[in-house]
């Protein structure tokens, strides 16, 4: 049990000290920060000082040295003045500081996960991703901005009063440094308790936000389904406990932070006065000491009140980066370029060389698939859900590392080309046309400038969207909500259409594009793609007759093995597949004329 | 302030609790008056030499009584007026979900989900902190900032006590100023943070689209811009925010030097005694709260006052739907009549239905087909009542779908849209959703119905597997089934099919037909389609282009026309004979 309480602490500290490595390319502006940080508190803690001098040298044994009187005077308002100030600059440093290295961390995190391999994001709910990302480094910035401002500060300016102490009777300081290990011990117990509390917390704020979360993402069909009430009270039941461990927290709170530091100020008080007391029985003693003395407890709570608040602060945001480090540690990161060279794709020539592949390692979803797509040739892939279609593609597109076998396009491996050549040239109609928050253009765009206005016209045109677009309030700058929500699914695919025609890739990837669209809307694309595929490699995985016979080659994939291969006359003439679909359709519409035009 | 009368409402709701905690409140200012009057006693003792150790004990055993007191009573107001504050953030939380629970679809396309997020998470915090901090800060600066005051200047010197005090305006001044800054830059800081999380859902929801077109570094370019100026807008809010303290400690410091020039210009003039001076300055020390509480108070104000705006902005937006006065609460039944003269969505020009005219018996089955964008999900939408007719009516069993409530004529229906969407609970739950207390048998039934029996059989926690966001990936076919399974066991009046066959396969399609045809007896189906298989079946088949009617008839009609219809039916039967050759190789 202590073991693993020890390596939980050790994990603690590795986290926390990974944390501070990011202070490392600040450590110049935060050296300057500490430095006024330093100054500013000298300033402060001399004031006291300066007072009991004042009371003991001048007021009590009433000497009018109006000289000197004005001198710690303005002394003391010149260093009031110097603390002020250079507290201001080290406060707007630290948060500065801070704010800049939770900036670097998300974007460390972002550009992390943009990189990792889609079997990551297979398995990572989205929801939680984005958590990382935003709510996770927001909860960080508070650690910086505590540990940074609060706890450094603090501890800076407990030292320094405590040095004026020392300053003023080692031997009374001395006996106030009994209430340190007192004011830890209470700083100990209070994270011990409040720790399970505050878990529990965070624990139930995350589920009420991804009910809510969910709630309002399937609204439609709460509603659709009469179910509001139940959904009420399931919210509410989240809430309630959330509600409950908050009032808990609160408890804790008030039993061992400020109500218990200020009576720790009482007690010290009494000490204090017990002393001079004591001491009063057998010498005179001085009065300024006694005052500068108060003076300084008087300051010394507030900081240990400031530190023990942020306390649970602080062990929220090193569970934050726990997991914030989780993704940036992961290995699962996309498929990257091997090799030096620079292989440019100017053909289009694509190589399937006994090609194994398995998403978990245990289930094969393509079983030595060989096969060759020709510059300029189509290649249709027919086979029913999970006969491993689009793994063919998935690995075509490098977005999962390849176990057996190769795949080359221009008889050089995938694995040596540029990830943006491989983007430039490989053109793909994705099955779920997402479209961005933005307006039409720049959904046809992305963030390929180059891309001029004429060019995402012309992209529209080719397959056909340009129709529908134009007809639009706001034409090519139609705002696009959330998810393109406003448009038709069939309109969310024409743009997404346009949006692959618009990088005029020398490969085009067609996965199921066609398979909501309509049957009309569809006339159009295939009059577009047949543009499209003059001088183009196609891979489609196609459902449609008019994709298939025009296809050069088609490969009839089942459970994750090609069975039957060739054109479509071919596959007529084998007496397979095609030739009983050629018998079925004598009675009906003359097949003869469909294949023939 | 005026956040503070906003809130009224929910004070006197929680009358007893806040009474309790703002008289303890002021009862701990009172007690903490006598810590630095003992104090004041005791140096003049020590100067004049009459101190005893029989005194030192008296002087500290009171403290020490003090001390205890303060830590009971500061406990108890704490968990009366924070816990209070705790439960308004509760009871807001419920509301504005309950609220959501109320909003047409038009509100959810015009709002992002991360931005209701938003308001229900960081604004409510807000408001949490004014109802608790908030009455706290005011309470403390009112009271105890007064109790002090008038102790200094009645039992030490009205006069020293008035010179002192003349910085503070200033203060009030000042904190004041800082406040409105903040109120601006806090508003931005948090937009752009809300912003920057919309930036990320997306990226991670068009991750597939991201990766195919190589679009990573320029995303991480556009968030790292994003992300900057979130940092801008937040140093901006630390500038004024690092503006307080030192503020605060300046004037307190001017204070302080006030009082030890005047006192001691006073103490030797023998009007004031060493002892009074030490306690006058305690007293000052004791202001510094109530002081930084005062400032405090409008910096929690001002963001309260923010989110408050925001959050009741968002509980006053009206539901575009909502039942007439006297709706009737029978769930409808009969004949539907579609009389549509003309729709129009909200802010557009050109209807997106015309001149739809056409009656379905009850126990019909009606096929809708057209092109996309040609009007066949906004014909559906019209019947759901997620929006309401511009110029026309539909009624069922002679009575407008207007005259119903709501949430009868819902639960006549059972709707199956296009984009399926699963919650994250177990298959059982979801298909139990319409009917929580649906029996194992009903929900298998269903199941069935809907061809999806077999496949979550397959799974090793079958019925228990969850399933949504954060469950198994299932596929879209499989999803679009459980999504029927889940209207069917409503065993509703109507059932409407939005394409929900898409992702299925003509064989599966078939198989439900069946299952449908048997299991809906004399009750009315509605099926939108793009595969004319699914709707060949239906007493009446309309075809949309434009939202207009272009044909209409049964598919045996149709197929007498040469039109539209016949066109693509013949057409789709070859497909889907590939389709099936396919299935036979297996």
């Amino acid at each position: 049990m202590s073991n693993v309480e020890n390596q939980e602490i050790i994990s603690k500290d590795k986290i926390f000290r990974r944390l501070l490595s990011y202070t490392k390319p600040h450590i110049k502006p935060l050296a300057i920060a500490f430095l006024v940080l330093l100054l500013a508190t000298a300033a402060d803690v001399v004031g006291p000082i300066l007072i009991k001098t004042f009371i003991d040298d001048y007021l009590t044994p009433r000497v009018f040295d109006w000289n000197s009187i004005t001198i710690l005077a303005v002394s003391y308002l010149l260093l009031h003045f110097i603390s002020v100030s250079f507290n201001f600059y080290q406060l707007l440093s630290f948060q500065r500081i801070a704010l800049w290295i939770v900036h670097k961390l998300r974007v460390d995190i972002f550009s992390k996960v943009q990189y990792m391999g889609l079997n990551f994001f297979d398995n990572t709910p989205g929801g939680s991703l984005v958590s990382r990302i935003t709510n996770d480094t927001e909860a960080i910035k508070d650690l910086y901005v505590s540990v940074l401002s609060t706890f450094v500060q603090n501890i800076v300016f407990l030292i320094g009063i405590i040095i004026g102490m020392f300053i003023l009777d080692p031997q009374l300081a001395f006996y106030y440094l009994i209430f340190i290990p007192i004011i830890f011990l209470i700083m100990k117990v209070y994270r011990h308790f409040s720790s399970k509390i505050f878990h529990v917390t965070r624990k139930k704020i995350s589920q009420l936000n991804a009910k809510l979360n969910e709630s309002l993402q399937g609204m439609s069909i709460i509603q659709a389904m009469n179910q509001e009430e139940r959904q009420k009270g399931e919210f509410n039941k989240i809430n309630l406990a959330l509600k409950n461990s908050q009032i808990k927290q609160i408890k804790i709170n008030s039993l061992l932070v400020r109500p218990a530091v200020d009576l720790i100020y009482i007690l010290a008080l009494s000490m204090i006065l017990s002393f001079f007391g004591i001491r009063s029985f057998q010498s005179p003693i001085e009065i300024g000491v006694l005052y500068a003395y108060i003076n300084y407890l008087d300051r010394f709570f507030e900081p240990v009140n400031m530190m023990m608040f942020r306390l649970s602060q602080f062990q929220q945001a090193i569970v934050a980066a726990e997991r914030v480090f989780g993704i940036l540690d992961d290995q699962r990161e996309a498929p990257t370029k091997i090799g030096t060279q620079n292989p440019v794709i100017d053909e289009g020539l694509i190589e399937f060389d006994h090609v194994t592949f398995s998403y978990d390692g245990k289930t094969e979803v393509l079983k030595n698939i060989s096969f060759t797509a020709r510059p300029g040739e189509t290649v249709a892939l027919v086979g029913h859900t999970g006969s491993g279609k689009s793994s063919i593609i998935n690995l075509l597109l490098r977005f999962y590392p390849i176990k057996e076998g190769e795949i080359r396009i221009d008889g050089v491996p995938i694995e040596e080309y540029d990830n943006e050549e491989l983007r430039k040239k490989i053109g793909l109609v994705l099955q779920d046309p997402f479209l961005f928050v933005g307006d039409v253009a720049k959904n046809i765009r992305l963030h390929n400038q180059q891309i001029s206005v004429d060019q995402i016209k012309e992209a529209a045109e080719f397959v056909q969207a340009d129709q529908f677009i134009k007809k639009l309030p706001g034409q090519y700058d139609e705002p696009v909500v959330e998810r393109g929500a406003t448009f038709s699914s069939g309109q969310r695919q024409l743009i997404s259409f346009a949006r692959t025609m618009a990088i005029q890739p020398k490969i085009l990837v067609l996965d199921e594009a066609t398979a909501s669209i309509d049957t009309e809307t569809e006339d159009a694309i295939q009059i577009a793609l047949e543009k499209m595929r003059k001088g183009r490699t196609t891979i489609a995985i196609a459902h449609r007759l008019s994709t298939i016979q025009d296809a050069d080659r088609i490969l009839v994939l089942h459970h994750g093995e090609i069975v039957e291969e060739g054109t479509h006359h071919q596959l007529l003439a084998k007496g397979g597949l095609y030739h009983k679909m050629y018998l079925i359709q004598q009675g009906g519409l003359s097949l003869e004329k469909e294949i023939n035009s | 302030m005026s956040i503070f009368k906003d809130l009224m409402w929910f004070f006197k709701l929680e009358k007893r609790n806040y009474l309790t905690g703002i008289f303890l409140l002021i009862i701990v200012s009172l007690i903490n008056l006598i810590p630095p009057y003992i104090v004041g006693l005791f140096v003049d003792e020590i100067k004049v030499g009459t101190l005893t150790i029989l005194k030192v004990i008296q002087y500290v055993g009171i403290l020490i009584l003090v001390g205890i007191f303060l830590y009971t009573f500061r406990y108890i107001w704490r968990l009366k007026i924070f816990g209070s504050a705790v439960k308004l953030s509760y009871t807001l939380r419920n509301r504005l979900y309950q609220h959501f629970t109320q909003l047409s679809p038009q509100f959810y396309h015009k709002r992002r989900i991360g931005d209701l997020m938003a308001h229900s998470t960081n604004d409510i915090q807000a408001i949490e902190g004014t109802a608790g901090e908030g009455v706290l800060t005011l309470v403390d600066s009112i009271a105890m900032g007064t109790l002090v005051i008038l102790t200094m200047a009645i039992t030490i010197s009205w006069k020293l006590t008035l010179i002192t005090l003349i910085p503070l305006p200033f203060m009030v001044w000042l904190t004041h100023y800082y406040g409105n800054l903040i109120h601006d830059r806090f508003f931005l800081a948090q937009d752009a943070f809300s912003r920057l999380n919309e930036k990320v859902q997306e990226n991670i929801a068009g991750v597939r689209v991201i990766k195919a077109f190589g679009q990573e570094k320029e995303e991480i370019e556009e968030f790292k811009v994003q992300s900057a100026d979130t940092v801008e807008k937040n140093i901006a809010v630390a500038r004024v925010d690092a503006l307080f303290d030192p503020t605060i400690q300046f004037i307190v410091g001017i204070s302080f030097f006030l009082a030890i020039s005047f006192g001691s210009y006073f103490v030797f003039q023998e009007r004031l005694t060493i002892g009074q001076l030490t306690s006058f300055t305690l007293y000052l020390g004791h202001l510094i709260w109530p002081m930084l509480a005062f400032g405090w108070l409008f910096n929690i104000v001002e963001r309260g006052r923010a989110s408050y705006d925001r959050v009741v902005a968002l509980l006053a937006v009206q539901p575009e739907i909502n039942d007439k006065p006297n709706a009737k609460q029978i769930k409808p039944s009969g004949e539907i009549n579609f009389n549509i003269h003309q729709f129009f969505y909200p802010e557009t020009e050109i209807p997106t239905l015309k001149q739809l005219h056409f009656k379905l018996k009850q126990g019909e089955t009606l096929g809708i087909v057209g092109k996309t964008g040609s009007g066949k999900t906004t014909l559906i939408r019209l019947l759901l009542r997620e929006f309401d007719i511009t110029d026309g009516d539909i009624t069922i069993g002679n009575e407008s779908i207007y005259n119903y409530k709501l949430t009868s004529l819902r639960s006549a229906i059972g709707y199956v849209p296009q984009d399926h969407f699963l919650f994250s609970a177990s298959i059982a739950e979801n298909i139990a959703f319409a009917k929580p207390n649906a029996t194992v048998d009903e929900v298998e039934a269903a199941a069935k119905t809907a061809a999806i029996h077999k496949d979550i059989l397959r799974f090793e926690k079958q019925y228990e597997t969850i399933v949504g966001e954060r469950g198994v990936t299932l596929s879209g076919g499989q999803k679009q089934r459980i999504s029927i399974a889940r209207a069917l066991l409503m065993d509703s009046e109507i059932l409407i099919l939005d394409d929900a066959l898409s992702a299925v396969d003509a064989k599966t399609e078939e198989r439900i037909q069946k299952a449908l045809k048997e299991n809906r007896k004399d009750k009315t189906t509605i099926i939108s389609s793009h595969r004319l298989s699914a709707i060949q079946h239906a007493d009446l088949i309309i075809v949309l282009e434009d939202g207009n009617i272009i044909e209409s008839g049964t598919h045996k009609s149709l197929m007498k026309d040469d039109g539209w219809y016949k066109t693509m039916y013949q057409r789709q039967q070859l497909e889907s004979q590939i389709e099936e050759g396919g299935e036979e190789n297996e």
